[in-house]
Formats: structure tokens, sequence, C-alpha cells
């Protein structure tokens, strides 16, 4: 069995393939940060990706949105490939959402505008409807007071809490975590997590890059061990918290644990 | 769960308000390097003003040159019997003036306290003219400076103690705009200025005030304003105000084009040309241009719209190119609508849609074209695009009018070309870093010179340039490369994630550019970009050199050629030095301004 099917249980293997990444290899210039990386993600299934700063997790999954391009390897979304073809990467973005570490909120636009305006311009919804879904979000992260605010009016939690519910406002298939909790005073990470895992027990697919074990062993499906642009190791959360296969995983769950 | 009882929110402890006399000892004289540097700056700038003021008030000066050319200074040669023009003209933009306040809610914070403060600090003022002004002086002027200066302390220092709390009363914005009204119409009508004018070619003088016919009409202006203010406001209540801001908007880029085209600008119509060709040009424009794109708006059409979009631009080119080989005639006004159609078309992709918008989109269009047409029939120029400058259109109205339309112009082109220059594709960015860095090393003069004089060598036979359209030309390509660098600047500033949060949301990369990138961008350029307005402002003196006659030139040579006044260019030139100050100090605190209201509620 490859890599990248390990540890999938009966029922996740019948699973849709929701991301296929066949040796994906990257170089910035002369550093090679993904060396030839296999990994698939099934349908409703949430991924965690872990290890040291520097392994390739961050450009990975910036690759499945083409924030970053691959040079070698393929990487499959949803059954589209992804290619130079713009159709290919703007039908790809829109089945994508992205939550980013520094939220990347708007700032010039209110709460409410931030989330209305791309389901307003790229999904072409009357304002009224997208208006009545971002409340809707809003309430579903927990500060629907908020919609008439400005991003620097915030704190760092309700902001990427507005980072989620504006990724969701584009009914994507897939949602992209990269670090979200890392720029946030501890106080607020909890207030994040629980929205990440009310997500993930809805159904939706995840892959998540971060520290937070805690989360990790309560919502993952699966997780994946990467180190200098290699996928170490893959297991479920009892696998690789109790027994895990590879040395390097061991030291690196020693020194964080 | 046990209550908690938290201590009750406390109030900041207020601060303390500093004396004058206090806040003197303490910044002024603190220390012996302090109280020398005082001493030595205060007899420095005391010396500065004596001398500025012999300048003004020594008897060679002689004021009536400039109290007697008013006229000429601000409307140079319009015919005295047209004025009432003129005069409609300025109470258009003193609506739009009233309208735009009431629309954008303008409300500083101006408590009592500052404006006594203030008014205080212009009796001193006055107070020191009086006492150091040299004794060349007529005695008159310096027991005018006296007096005003004691009456407007005491009246300050009453009014600060009569009202209770000053340092917390807040000045409506209609009290101040009244304030103002009073002042400037209260001067008009009772201060013995004295009645100049010209009278049969000999300057005339009658002592007394200002003649009414300047009067009534700035009464009635301040009245106009006032009035639309107000009624603005109480509107604002029932209407939706950003319908009201996007009408001002509009109003402010089409209308001084409306106002000096057909208001100030006698057109002679030829009725018949008018009827058989422009109005059925327009209609054809408008009309199939509206149904094109309404149908090509259709999101499953996008690539449709994109090809026809690309072979409409270089059809557009062909037809430059054939005019400039004379292959075939073809009316310069159908040229452009037809350059505009292939962009519209291009543009039909992003504004695509449902039905609604779609019509809204074409509906667009319509209007456009329709008052594209409308302007450019106004002129009345059977095949060029000849902006005929009568004239009658000098000094303040001309160096005001020019300054106008070369900002209007200039910003947009100069966005477009950042855009272009910061493009990841080579052929924009070769051409508009060419484009830029040519114009940059080139001076103003020379642009100017190349467009009036050499331009017309260049075009195509039928097509002809006029000075006013050539001035205009040029000062906008020179403008526009200087914004153009200061966009760029804030182009910069905009951080990558917004590009990623925007590329990941599926946004393309026009949405992106107008939602994102350009809105965060603008908001950092804004103090450079006034800048760059404020020096075209006063750059606009070089029309002299080209053969127009704005308001340095009259003061400079007209004035001191006249008969009367042979020689005299001191005083003009004073007098136009506080006019250009007053119209760019105002741009500078109007930009403050805008930038405080950017900031509200987006502290990083």
């Amino acid at each position: 069995m490859s890599i990248a099917d390990q540890a999938l249980t009966e029922e996740m293997a019948s699973r849709r393939d929701m991301i296929v990444c066949r040796g994906v290899k990257k170089w910035f210039g002369d550093f090679q940060a993904l060396a030839g990386v296999d990994i698939t993600v099934k349908d409703r299934e949430v991924m965690v990706v872990l290890g040291p700063s520097g392994s390739g997790k961050s450009t990975l999954i910036r690759c499945i949105n083409r924030l970053e391009v691959h040079q070698e390897g393929e990487i499959v979304v949803d059954g589209v490939e992804m290619t130079n073809d713009m159709r290919n990467i703007e039908k790809i973005r829109s089945e994508v959402g992205m939550v980013f570490q520094q939220f990347n909120l708007f700032p010039h636009l209110t709460v409410l505008d931030n989330i209305t305006l791309a389901p307003i311009w790229v999904r072409k919804r009357a304002r009224v409807e997208a208006e009545a879904k971002a409340m809707e979000l809003l309430e579903r992260v927990g500060i629907p007071e908020q919609a008439n605010k400005f991003p620097g009016q915030l704190s760092g939690g309700q902001q990427q809490r507005v980072a989620i519910a504006r990724s969701l406002a584009m009914e994507p298939k897939i949602m992209l975590f990269d670090e979200p909790t890392s720029a946030l005073d501890p106080e607020m990470i909890s207030e994040v997590l629980d929205v990440m895992k009310d997500l993930a027990r809805g159904g939706m697919t995840m892959i998540v890059v971060t520290h937070e074990m805690g989360f990790a062993r309560e919502v993952a499906d699966r997780l994946v061990f990467m180190e200098s642009g290699d996928v170490v190791e893959v297991g479920t959360p009892e696998h690789f918290f109790t027994n895990p296969t590879e040395e390097r995983t061991k030291l690196f769950l020693s020194q964080i644990l | 769960m046990s209550e908690v009882t938290l201590p009750a929110a406390q109030r900041a402890p207020e601060a303390e308000s500093v004396s004058p006399g206090r806040w003197v000892r303490e910044n002024l004289f603190s220390s012996v390097s302090n109280v020398i540097q005082t001493v030595f700056f205060s007899l420095v700038l005391l010396g500065l003003l004596r001398w500025v003021l012999g300048q003004i008030f020594s008897e060679e000066a002689n004021w009536t040159s400039v109290a007697t050319n008013m006229r000429l200074l601000f409307t140079y040669n319009y015919p005295t019997e047209q004025f009432v023009r003129i005069w409609f003209a300025a109470g258009a933009l003193f609506l739009a003036v009233g309208a735009s306040f009431a629309a954008w809610n303008l409300n500083p914070m101006v408590t009592v306290r500052r404006i006594g403060v203030a008014v205080v600090g212009t009796g001193a003022v006055s107070l020191v003219v009086a006492l150091i002004s040299p004794d060349t002086t007529p005695s008159a002027v310096r027991t005018g400076f006296l007096a005003v200066g004691i009456g407007l302390v005491v009246l300050a220092l009453a009014v600060l103690k009569v009202v209770p709390e000053p340092h917390r009363r807040q000045v409506p914005f209609i009290g101040m705009l009244a304030g103002v009204a009073v002042l400037v119409c209260g001067v008009l009508w009772f201060f013995p200025f004295g009645d100049y004018g010209f009278a049969d070619g000999a300057p005339t003088a009658e002592s007394g005030t200002i003649d009414s016919s300047t009067s009534l009409p700035v009464t009635v202006m301040f009245l106009i304003m006032i009035g639309t203010y107000l009624a603005g406001r109480a509107l604002a209540r029932v209407i939706d105000l950003g319908w009201l801001r996007r009408t001002m908007i509009g109003w402010w880029v089409i209308g001084p084009a409306f106002v000096v085209f057909l208001v100030l600008r006698d057109p002679e119509f030829d009725w018949g040309y008018v009827l058989a060709v422009d109005v059925p040009m327009g209609a054809a424009f408008a009309v199939g241009g509206a149904v094109l794109l309404y149908l090509l708006a259709k999101p499953s059409r996008s690539d449709l719209a994109r090809v026809i979009g690309a072979l409409l631009v270089a059809l557009a080119l062909f037809h430059w190119v054939a005019a400039f080989f004379g292959w075939y005639p073809m009316l310069q006004k159908a040229r452009f609508s037809f350059a505009l159609v292939a962009v519209a078309v291009l543009l039909a992709p992003t504004f695509a849609g449902e039905r609604a918008a779609r019509l809204r989109f074409a509906g667009g269009w319509f209007g456009f074209m329709v008052l594209f047409h409308w302007l450019l029939t106004g002129i009345n120029t059977p095949s060029t695009l000849d902006i005929a400058a009568p004239p009658f259109l000098g000094g303040f109205v001309l160096t005001v009018s020019i300054a106008y339309y070369v900002m209007l112009a200039s910003f947009p082109l100069g966005v477009l070309l950042s855009l272009a220059r910061t493009s990841k594709m080579p052929i924009f960015r070769v051409l508009a870093t060419t484009y830029i860095e040519v114009v940059r090393g080139v001076p103003l003069i020379t642009v100017l010179f190349f467009f009036s004089i050499m331009l017309p060598l260049f075009l195509p036979g039928g097509m002809g340039i006029s000075d006013l359209a050539a001035v205009f030309a040029g000062y906008t390509v020179f403008s526009a490369a200087y914004m153009a660098e200061n966009i760029r600047g804030g182009l910069q500033s905009v951080r990558r994630g917004q590009y990623e949060a925007a590329d990941a949301l599926g946004l393309t990369t026009v949405q992106r550019t107008a939602f994102i990138v350009l809105p965060q961008a603008l908001r950092v350029s804004i103090p450079n970009l006034v800048g760059q307005a404020i020096a075209t402002f006063k750059e606009t003196s070089l029309i002299a050199i080209v053969g127009g006659f704005d308001l340095l030139r009259i003061a400079n040579s007209t004035i001191p050629n006249q008969p009367d006044f042979l020689g005299q260019k001191r005083p003009a030139l004073f007098f136009i030095s506080l006019v250009y100050f007053v119209v760019a100090y105002s741009m500078s605190r109007a930009s403050r301004n805008l930038e405080e209201r950017l900031q509200e509620g987006q502290a990083r």
C-alpha cells in the first residue's frame, strides 16, 4: 500500500478522492521545499499535517490552491487536474477555501462586506441573498453583532472567525487551514478551534496545518508528519501519539509533547 | 456561579487645560538657550513682518491697480453683459458644494474653545501688525488694525467666559458655514473698500462699499450653498445616502464640463447638422452598444465577450492607423465611441450576472453614451475634437478650470499607468516604464510646446487640436506620470496576504485590483497625490508661455502694461499669491480631513 493510502479504515477507503498529490516536487530556486509528496485526502476527511518549520507543510497546501506552483508531479482536486490553464485554476479555487495564519481580512471593508464580496462578484449572487447568508455564517461562528465593524476593531480570535466565515460563504467543498491559531493569544485559540471542530463534525473535508495537538488528537482522521519536504509517516491519531513507527516522528513528538 | 463585582468604570481624568501664561513659560522661556532662541527668532520674525508690511502699505504701492482690475483678474475678457452666465456657473458650483457637504455628512468636531482661541489669535496678530508696521503706514490703516485687534480679542474672551464649558461645546457645521457666510457677505456689503472699475478705458474710483453687482450675487451663492446643505441633511433622513453620494460624484466628474462648455460658452448650433449626423450617430452607439452589452454580459458568454472585445480593440486601433494614412474618412467622435465600445465589451465578463445586473450595465452604458455625445455635440465641431477656447476664458476661471480638468483626467491615467508598470506582462511594463521615465525626464514646458506646436504638424489632414485642448493634453500627460509613481508607492504598501486572500476567494485579477488592492493603495498615496494636485494647480501658470491668459500672466504683464498702472507689479503679485495660497491651503486641509475620515475604525 502506498504511503498515501496508509492508515485508511475500510469505510474511508471507499470514499471519493478529494485531493490526490502524486510525486509533487517544488523548488524555491535551489532549495527543494517538496521532495516528491504522495498524499490522498478522502471526502469528508480531516487531515492534520504536522512537522518542524521548513518541512514544506505550508508549501504543500498552498500548492493545492495554486498560491504556489509545483514544478513536478501532479495535483488533482475533485477530479480537476491542476495545470497552467486558468480555467482549471479558477474552478479549483472556487471549491477550495483557505484560512491564513495572518487572517488577511480586507481592512477597508466592514466584516459584512468582507464576507459578501466574493459571493456577489464571483458567484454573482444578489446582495440581499449574500448578506442573509453572511449573517447566518456569522451566527454560526458566534459573532453576529460584529457585522458592521471593521476588522481593525476586532480581536484576533474574532478576526480569524470572520476569515473562516468569509471562506465558508463561497460554499467550498474543501477547506485549507494554514496554521490558523499560530498568531493568536492563548485565550482566543479555543474559540477558533471550536469553530473548526464544528466544521469537521459537519462533514467538511479539511486539511489543517497546526501545532495544536489537542485538536489533532480529537478531530483528525489521519495525521501526516512531514520533514524536509518528505512525507515521513501517515497514521491515525491513536497510532501517532501512542506508537509511531518512524524514528524521526518519535523525535519530533518528544520535542513538542 | 459566584457574582463578581467589578469596580465601577472610571472616567479618564480630564486633561488639565494649561493657561497661556504657563504655556509660554514652559515652552518658550524654560532654559537659557530657549530664552535666547525665543528672543532671537522673535526679532527676526518681527523684522520680516515689518518689511512685508512696509511693502504692503508704502506709498508707492498702488493697490488701486488690483482693485480696478478685479474683474480682469478673475474672468479676463468675459463680456460684462453675459456675466449672468458666470454667476450661474458659480451658483451651480456652490449648489454642488452644499449638496456634497450634506451627502458626506461633513461634521468636523470643532469646539467653541478652539474657535475662541483662533479668534483671539487673529486679534493678537492684528494688534501686532498695528504696533510694528513702519511709519509710512497711513494712520487710518493703523488705527483700523488696532481697533479690529482689540475688538476681536475682547469679543472672543467675553464669549469664552460666558459660554459654559467651552472646551466641550461643539459648534455644529451649519453654524460654521453660516459664520463664514456672514463674515464674507458682511465684509462685502459694509466694508468701505471703495468702488473701482473701468469706464471708457479709464479707471474710476468711488468711495463707499463694493458695488452691489458683486455683493448681491455672492450673497445669493452663499444662501444657495447653505440652503442646499440644509435640504440635503433633511433629505438624508428619508433617502439612501449612498445614492446621493454616487450622484454627487457623477456631478463632480461631468458637471464642470457641462458648466464650462455649455453655459460659459455661447454655442452656435448648426441644428441641421446636429439632427442629421450627431443625434443618429449618438443614438446608434448608445442603443447598439447597450444591446450588445446586454447580450454579452451573460456569465455563460464570457469567452465570447472576450473574443469580441479583442476584435473590437483591434478594429478601433485600425481606425486610428487608417486616419493617419487617410484611407477612409471617419468622424473623430465615431472613432472615440468605437474605442469606448471595445473597452466596455472587454469589461462585460467582470460585470456579468443575472438579468438585473446586465440591465444595469447596459443602462449605464446607454446613459454614458448619451452624455458623452451630448457634451461633444455641445462643442459642435463637425469632425474634430476641437475644444475651442473662446477668447473670453481667462484669469482665475481659466486657471481653476485647467487645473480641475487636468487633475480629473490625469488621475485615472495615472492609476492605469501604475498598474501597467507593476504588471506581470512584459509589454505593459515596458510601455508604461518608458512613458513614465521619458515624461519625467523632460521639463513641463517642453511637453506643452510639443503638444501645442509640434503635435498639430503630426496629425493627419482634417484633424486639428485647439490651444486649450493641447494645453490640457500636455498637462495631463505630464501629471499622469507623476501620479503613476505616487500610486506605485502605494501599491507596494499593500501586503502580499491581501493578494493571496483575494486569489483564494476566486476573485479575478480585475476584481482584485479594483476592490482590494487599489482602495488600500490609494489611501496610502493620498498625501502624495494631493501634493501633486497642488503642484499641478500652480504649474498652470505656464499656460502663459503658450499663449493663455491665466492669473499670473495678467498680474505680471497685463496689469503693468496698462497706461494707468505702468510698471506696477508688486500689488498685483501680492494679491495673486494670496489667492494661490488660499486655494492650495484649502486643498491641503481637505486632504487631511479626508485621511482622517478614511482612518476611522481601521487602525492596523
